[in-house]
Formats: C-alpha cells, structure tokens, sequence
C-alpha cells in the first residue's frame, strides 16, 4: 500500500514553517483590514512550533503534536480552530503508522466538519473552512501524491478567485461586511501560502 | 490607572504567588496557570474542573477545595486559559473516576475546554463531560436560553456538583446534578463604576456620577441599558421582577447578592432586605441566603443577584458541608 508516515508529516511542517515565516507580514496586513491583524503571527509561529515538534511514529498521536504546537503558539480562535482540523486527524488515524494517500480527501473533510463544528461556521461564509471544502473535494477519489498536490493547489486558487468579491460573514470580519468584498479572506489566504510551502520546489 | 501592582504583564502570577503561599493547607500550583487541591485528585472520585480568566477572585479558583472544585486553569484578568492549560487542569483533578469541565458559557472558554477534552482523552484516556452556566438572563431572551452567559450561578453550581461528587457518584450522575443546577440558576447585575484590566490601563467605559448600568456581565463590560441612579429597593425591584419574570419561584430558593468587588457589605445587606421581601411576597421561602463577595469583575462598584431554585435533592446538598479559603459549609 502506498501511504504516508509521521517522518512526511515532518518533512512538509519544515517546508512550510520558512514560508510561513515569509508570509507573516502579508497575512497580518490582510487581516489588519479585517480583524485584528495577527494572523501572519499565528500561522508563522504555529508552524515553526510544529516544525520543531518532535513527532512521534504513530500517526495519531503525530497529529495531536502538529495540534499542541498551535494551541502552544496562539489561543487566538485561528490557532484553535487549526488545532482542531489537526485532532480530527489525530483521531482517525490514531494506533497506525502509515495512511493511504487514497485518506487524504476524507482527513480533509474531517479537518473542515470539526472546524466547522467548533467555530460555529458555515460553508459559503468566506472563511477557511470554504477552501477546505475545495481541497477536500479535489483531493477525494486520488490516490496519487502529486496528483493530489496539484488538483488542491488548482482548488485553492479557484476557491480564492471565487469568494474574493463576496462578503465575509463569519468572525470579525463579517463586522466590515462590504468592505471585505474585493478582499482576499485572510483565513484562506493562509492556506495558500502553507501550500506554496508544499509546491515551492516541485 | 491607580492599582497596587508590580508589573500588568505579571499580575495574575504574582496573585497565585500570594494565594497559595497563603493558603496552602488549600491550595497547590502544579503548573503555571493550573490550581488543584492541596491533597491532589481523590481516587474514584469525579474530578470537577473549571477555568476562566483572572479578576473574579473568589470565582474560579477560590472555589478548588474540599466538596467543592478539584482543579481550575486560570487565564489572564478576563481572557481563557489556553487549552494546554485546561488538559494541566484536567490531569490535576484526576482521580480515575472522569471528569466534569464546569464553566462559564463564553465563546474563547468552550472552544479551549472543548478542545482540551479531545486532547486528554486522546493522551490520557480520560473521559469527561461538559455543563455550561448560561444564568444571566439579561444576556439572551429565554428562547435562546443556551447564549446566555455564565455569571453567579457558578458558584451554586461548583457547591451542588461538588458536594454530589464527594459521595463518590458516577460521572453521570454529577453531570445531571451539575446541568439540573445550571438550569435552576438566574442572574442580574448592575454597576454603578466600571473597571480597569491592568492590562489595558483604561476603564471599562465611561459613566456620569448619576447613571447607572443595568444588566451588567462579569467582565467590566458596558450594561444592556443605562438609567439614572435609583434608591436602592427601586433597584432591587427591577432586578428581581426580572428574575422572577424569567423563572417565577415556586417553593425554596437560595439567593446569593454579590458584590462586583467594591460594593461594601453594608450595601449588600441594604439590597438583601428588599429582595427577601420581594421573594417572600411571590410566595418562596428562602433558604441559605448568600451575602458577600462571590462572583466579582475587578474593583467595580455594583451587585448582581442570583436566585438558585431549589428541590430537596438540590437543598442536600447544597447544604452539605464544603470548604476552601473562601467559603465553609458546616
């Protein structure tokens, strides 16, 4: 079975957390116009936090490191929330060392429900729960790592292109209502750098 | 901003220096931001957790001790633990028996708790259950009951829960109590002054000598409507009316006038007087009348009152002895 283990786990958190650290200052300027302007902070620390995590060889309890080191790196509710995406991981591949490619789709769905569950947000909001629910369904049904990389990386940017006029109705954000039509939402703006740390030497 | 500290950034740890050097026949610090008994997690017993954020002295930490709480996570004056701090919490009150998470209902507070539940049952296996206080009922009408927030009903909750769980009852069992008492709670407040996070260094909001807040929180935040100062009784009748409006009393009914922190005693008792008036005359007949500081929100001026509906099985062990550094039971 062709699968990944917790040492890739390791290996895409330290391609992440350099771009991470490069896009603090875009994410922060971004969410600045929307709510409270850290955000960059969050995504930057929590993935030099995760980067530096020693992860265990069970898959589960790998997870639940890539969890701690966000909720370690920020309680603001961006931190839970990926904290949380990151548990329902945990939790569905707890007691095995490897998964099949063939399960990302369905972690990835898992990842949105319990955020969605958590943070109270809908589908359609403009959040980053809405380029979850893209990355889900581009990766479902794939069992091909490269495959799978670059139908999400096409979802992502599809997703960013068609929220980008609509309002913001979740969090803060909604607060500025039409002032964030035209805007990026800085949540999903986030994941697409995390996944520029994915693709960046492919 | 005019307080007696050191340093904003170090308020909250230098306060649970000073508790538990205090009070160590009581308290203990296992971690950083995590409180739990002197004597540690009783074995097969339920451990009864809480946390919330700092400024509320007694509530929540005050209330870790014998038939009462097993553990509290403390964050900074009006911000929640971390989730790291809330599992801390949950390890430290445990005594194998599982673990009810008793709390206020605050967004940040539910999504950490929550959170810190998946974390020890997954690390730990340890199984727990969830009971909001959600008795302030200005916060919310009663058809959205459940988004109202946690205020003095707390300590109601803390005292029966707590009392149950020292009979050693199963995780189901206190969780029952916990939720029946939570249902059984209301609340209201109001405040004459606001008050300042440390920090922040500013007040809470701004108020006329002759103004008062009506519907106040816990957490220096503005009222749900502002009105000008009344005599005291003008006062307690509107905060009762809508109490009972919300709940009518049918029977007994424990009544806690607390003080916002620094309303004196001697007001408290003024308010006490017409209130035990009012219930009386709606046909209650109360039991155990709580009068003093339980609940508070820093040093601002003001009292919230809490009615607790009580049945036998709520007035047991209510009435069941307790004790921590600020409150003995029997």
């Amino acid at each position: 079975m062709s699968g990944f283990t917790a040492a890739d786990l390791a290996a895409a958190a330290a391609r992440i957390a350099p771009v991470a650290a490069a896009s603090a200052d875009e994410l922060n300027a971004l969410d600045g116009q929307l709510g409270d302007g850290d955000l960059g902070i969050t995504v930057s620390k929590g993935w030099a936090e995760a980067a530096a995590a020693e992860l265990p060889a069970d898959l589960g309890q790998a997870f639940l490191a890539l969890a701690k080191a966000f909720q370690r790196a920020s309680s603001s509710s961006f931190g839970t929330l990926v904290a949380t995406g990151f548990m329902a991981a945990a939790k569905a591949t707890k007691g095995r060392e490897e998964a099949g490619w063939d399960e990302v789709g369905a972690l990835l769905s898992a990842a949105r429900d319990a955020m969605m569950a958590r943070g109270k947000g809908a589908l359609g909001d403009k959040s980053v729960l809405d380029v979850l629910d893209a990355a889900a369904e581009a990766a479902s049904g794939k069992a091909e790592p490269g495959a799978i990389l670059s139908a999400v990386d096409q979802a992502t940017d599809q997703a960013l292109e068609a929220f980008r006029d609509r309002p913001n109705r979740l969090g803060r954000a909604r607060m500025f209502g039409e002032r964030s039509q035209g805007l990026d939402d800085p949540g999903m703006r986030a994941f697409r750098r995390i996944l520029d740390g994915l693709v960046a030497d492919r | 901003m005019k307080k007696i500290l050191n340093d904003p950034a170090s308020y909250v740890d230098e306060m649970l220096v000073g508790l538990t050097a205090a009070h160590p026949e009581y308290y203990v610090q296992p971690e950083r931001r995590v409180i739990a008994r002197a004597g540690g997690a009783t074995a097969g017993k339920v451990g009864i957790v809480t946390g919330g954020g700092s400024g509320h002295l007694p509530v929540f930490t005050g209330y870790v001790g014998t038939g009462l709480l097993d553990a509290c996570a403390i964050g900074d004056v009006f911000a929640s633990p971390s989730a790291e701090e809330m599992a801390g919490a949950m390890r430290a009150a445990h005594g194998g028996a599982g673990i009810l998470r008793l709390y206020g209902n605050y967004g940040g507070d539910v999504m950490n708790f929550d959170m810190a539940g998946e974390m020890v049952e997954m690390e730990d296996d340890i199984a727990s259950t969830t009971v909001l206080l959600a008795d302030d009922v200005v916060s919310a009408p009663p058809e959205e009951a459940e988004k109202r927030r946690g205020t003095g009903g707390l300590v109601y909750a803390y005292k029966i829960a707590g009392a149950k769980a020292e009979e050693k009852a199963d995780l189901a069992e206190v969780t029952r109590i916990a939720q029946k008492t939570a249902d059984a709670c209301r609340s209201i407040g109001m405040a004459l002054t606001p008050c300042t996070v440390p920090q922040a260094g500013k007040p809470t909001f701004e108020i006329g000598e002759s103004e008062m807040e009506m519907g106040m929180g816990m957490h220096g935040e503005p009222g749900i409507w502002r009105d000008q100062l009344k005599p005291a009784d003008a006062i307690v009748d509107e905060m009762m009316e809508r109490l009972m409006a919300d709940k009518a009393p049918a029977g007994r009914v424990s009544i806690m006038v607390n003080s916002l922190g620094a309303t004196p005693a001697e007001e408290l008792y003024i308010m006490y007087a017409r209130a035990k008036t009012r219930l009386e005359a709606a046909g209650a007949e109360i039991v155990m009348p709580l009068v003093g500081r339980y609940a508070t929100s820093m040093e601002m001026t003001g009292a919230t009152i809490t009615l607790c509906h009580l049945d036998a099985e709520l007035e047991a062990l209510l009435k069941a002895p307790c004790d921590c550094a600020f409150w003995r039971v029997g």
